[in-house]
């Protein structure tokens, strides 16, 4: 018993470790401090000792939890959790501190090991004292601090008005969803909601300035290009990994044909536009024929290759006569609208948008049709599939062609909107960031893929505050995100009933399943 | 004119024969099977019948069209349906998706609910699983949903690759009460087996197949006393 709660106060108290001390050798914790002393307009010192204290409290929140299979452990066993973990994580964080504040004190330039770990960093922890003092403080902050959370965390979890107050929650809940799920039943409700939330896509790029129209058009672009690799890899199970091919058909296609170097053919955007879309989609078919006849991990190395090569061809100075090689083109063709210029971000934003509905609409009926059950056969079990009577290759070639031609409109619509396009904006990256969005949003669902691309693309706008950080909370995000919910943000429904019932198979039913004949033998 | 025709099929896996000239014959309206021990070319077989391997040479006849020259997926609007072996059903898929798969080719929507009907009265377990997720089910739902999903191609004949693996004898029993049935409401069958005891009790005819070759050709009635059969593949002395 009293071995369980420290087991369990240690392993909260050491995550805690583990989190302060990395912030603390990677120098973090004064970027942190200084958004909270902005934030707060508090002292800097105070600001991390908050930003502690709240970790802390995590921390003890975390130890003081009940597992459901369990019974609630008694408030002494409660706070002896709490207290392991506040003193393991601050003994750690303490012995720490003293090491290299004392290391500093003897005059050893830390920074040549640990770049970030500056002089003001180190101030900022030891509070102007002591060595010894500071060490001391940062062992009893987390003490006090896993205390406090455990009685909290407990307190909350045991409070008189908690059930109640979650019961009118979720009936709040129900009282705004339900008439909601209602009205999508019926005809006309389903008509109003539509024109409602069109008013609002219409209203938005208006209400928007030009930096966010901007940010959001990228979120836009990765949307097509999500939906259009779920056809590929969610839909058909055909694992793309060159998928930024068909993004550099349409951004060049657009180029060459609009541009006025290297070809000076200036055509009109609106003449190209259909042209690139339908290029698109035939190089994904003509690449399609003789990769498709590969399975699994091999389909994805040679399509890895492919991405390579249209880049590395792209760049090459042997061929610049054609593509202007690593110069890239310049002075791509914008849209005009009715003889006026259409090409401001906010009017590349309502035709991402247009775009981004004419491709969910497409997709939507696609899965529901007679190929769309073919792709999920093919992606559960080719062979099988066949015996059905599929046609496999014309399948999971119009998956290609269909996925490559939304990409090609996504790279019509990126390269037109900078008015220019080059062989870097087509690096291996862009096919990861796409398969990531396609992952993280829940493969094969589609309002899964518009939350990728937003988390993907615009989280890190918004973390642009983290700066020097931004990278790594992206990455610890994504981990974090795929750990608490690997089947993606939001499955499609057939993922969500997969993940429930294998962990209802993981745990044991409450009855033995009977082996079943017919008539009911067993 | 017998149904199906199979004459000096050679398959070969890279450079290595696995049927070495295999010739065979159904007849309309029969269940015949095939027996033979690990290895012996069954699976290989069915699959090139069925158009999953392509013969190096030799002819593979269905009511006057050459199998061997027609793509696997054309095979089955042909009228020929296949119940894979470890009964491959699409575990991620619900019940209700697997059966609808198993008509793919068609279109006709009528007879593809009379035949849905058709299937969920052989199988009532299939009813009652009807939403639920195929990988959930027990082996011999699986099997029963494999033959529904077979069925629901409404095929003329029916190839059946080892119904009884890795199923309770009481669960065997049942499965070949359905395959009798399913003959008798008119399709044929062409039944692989290693449970030869099983087998021969439904069959019509039986061929017996051994490293790639057609040992012996005879009726079910024949082979069950056939003292190579009873030693062999019977375990009887």
């Amino acid at each position: 018993m009293i071995a369980s709660d420290v087991r369990q106060g240690l392993r909260s108290g050491m995550l805690l470790a583990i989190v302060v001390v990395f912030l603390f050798l990677i120098g973090a914790t004064t970027t942190i401090a200084d958004i909270f002393a902005n934030a707060l307009k508090q002292d800097r010192g105070v600001s991390l000792q908050a930003v502690l204290g709240l970790l802390a409290l995590w921390a003890g929140s975390q130890a003081a939890k009940v597992s459901l299979d369990e019974k609630r452990p008694s408030w002494p066993r409660t706070l002896l959790r709490a207290g392991v973990a506040g003193l393991s994580s601050g003994l750690v964080i303490g012995l720490t501190l003293l090491l290299t504040l004392r290391l500093h004190e003897q005059g050893i330039n830390l920074r040549t090991y640990l770049y970030q770990l500056s002089p003001a960093s180190l101030d900022l922890w030891s509070l102007g004292r002591s060595p010894i003092a500071a060490a001391l403080f940062h062992v009893l902050l987390p003490l006090v601090g896993c205390l406090v959370g455990a009685v909290l965390a407990r307190g909350f979890r045991d409070a008189p008005w908690r059930g109640p107050a979650s019961r009118r929650m979720s009936a709040v809940r129900e009282a705004i969803t339900r008439p909601l799920a209602n009205a999508a039943r019926t005809r006309w409700g389903r008509i109003l909601l539509y024109a409602a939330l069109g008013t609002l896509l219409l209203l938005l790029p208006l209400r928007l300035n030009n930096y966010w129209n901007f940010t959001l058009g990228t979120v836009g672009i990765y949307v097509l290009m999500g939906l259009g690799l779920n056809v590929v890899v969610g839909l058909a199970g055909l694992l793309d990994l060159g998928y930024v091919v068909f993004f550099a058909v349409g951004s060049y296609t657009i180029g060459l044909l609009t541009a006025p170097t290297p070809h000076n053919l200036m055509w009109d955007f609106w003449i190209v536009l259909p042209i690139a879309v339908l290029l698109a989609a035939i190089i994904g078919v003509l690449l399609g024929v003789p990769v498709l006849r590969l399975r699994g991990d091999y389909l994805a190395i040679v399509t890895l290759g492919f991405g390579e090569i249209i880049r590395v061809l792209l760049k090459a100075e042997a061929l610049a006569s054609f593509s202007n090689g690593p110069r890239g083109i310049p002075s791509i063709a914008q849209p005009t609208l009715v003889g006026l210029p259409f090409g401001s971000d906010r009017d590349f934003m309502y035709m991402i948008i247009l775009s981004v509905m004419l491709v969910i609409f497409l997709t939507n009926r696609l899965q529901n049709s007679r190929v769309g059950r073919a792709w999920i056969a093919i992606r559960e079990d080719e062979t099988v599939a066949r015996a059905m009577g599929i046609n496999t290759l014309t399948s999971k070639l119009l998956a290609f062609g269909i996925g490559a031609a939304f990409a090609g409109l996504g790279g019509v619509l990126f390269a037109s909107r900078s008015q220019f396009t080059g062989p870097d904006d087509f690096n291996l990256m862009v096919s990861i960031n796409v398969l990531a969005v396609v992952i993280v949003g829940g493969m094969g669902s589609i309002p899964g893929v518009i939350a990728g691309a937003f988390v993907l693309k615009g989280l890190p706008e918004v973390l642009r505050e983290l700066d020097a950080y931004r990278i790594l909370s992206f990455g610890a995000l994504l981990v974090a995100m795929m750990v608490l919910r690997p089947e993606g943000l939001i499955p499609s429904t057939r993922r969500r009933l997969e993940m429930q019932e294998a962990r209802a198979a993981e745990s044991p039913p409450a009855t033995p399943v009977a082996p079943v004949g017919r008539g009911g033998a067993a | 004119m017998p149904l199906l025709e199979v004459r000096d099929v050679h398959t070969y896996y890279g450079n290595i024969e696995a049927l070495k000239g295999v010739s065979l014959t159904v007849e309309k309206g029969e269940i015949v099977t095939l027996i033979g021990g690990n290895g012996a070319g069954k699976t290989t077989t069915l699959r090139t019948i069925c158009g999953l391997l392509k013969p190096r040479s030799g002819t593979i006849v269905l009511d006057g069209k050459d199998l061997a020259r027609t793509k696997a997926h054309e095979i089955v609007n042909l009228g020929v349906a296949m119940v894979p072996e470890g009964r491959g059903v699409f575990s991620r898929l619900t019940v209700a998706e697997n059966l609808d798969l198993g008509a793919y080719t068609r279109t006709d929507r009528g007879a593809i609910r009379r035949d849905l009907e058709m299937v969920l009265r052989l199988f009532p377990r299939l009813k009652e699983r009807f939403r639920q997720i195929a990988g959930t089910l027990s082996g011999g739902e699986q099997q029963m949903l494999a033959t529904g999903r077979a069925l629901m191609a409404h095929p003329r004949l029916l190839l059946m690759d080892e119904p009884s693996m890795g199923l309770a004898p009481i669960l065997v029993e049942s499965i070949f009460d359905t395959l009798r049935e399913v003959n008798r409401e008119g399709t044929t069958i062409l039944l692989v087996e290693q449970n030869a005891h099983m087998a021969l009790q439904i069959a019509n005819r039986g061929y017996v197949l051994q490293t790639g070759q057609i040992a012996l050709a005879k009726s079910a009635e024949e082979l069950q006393h056939d003292p190579m059969v009873r030693k062999v593949y019977l375990g009887i002395d």
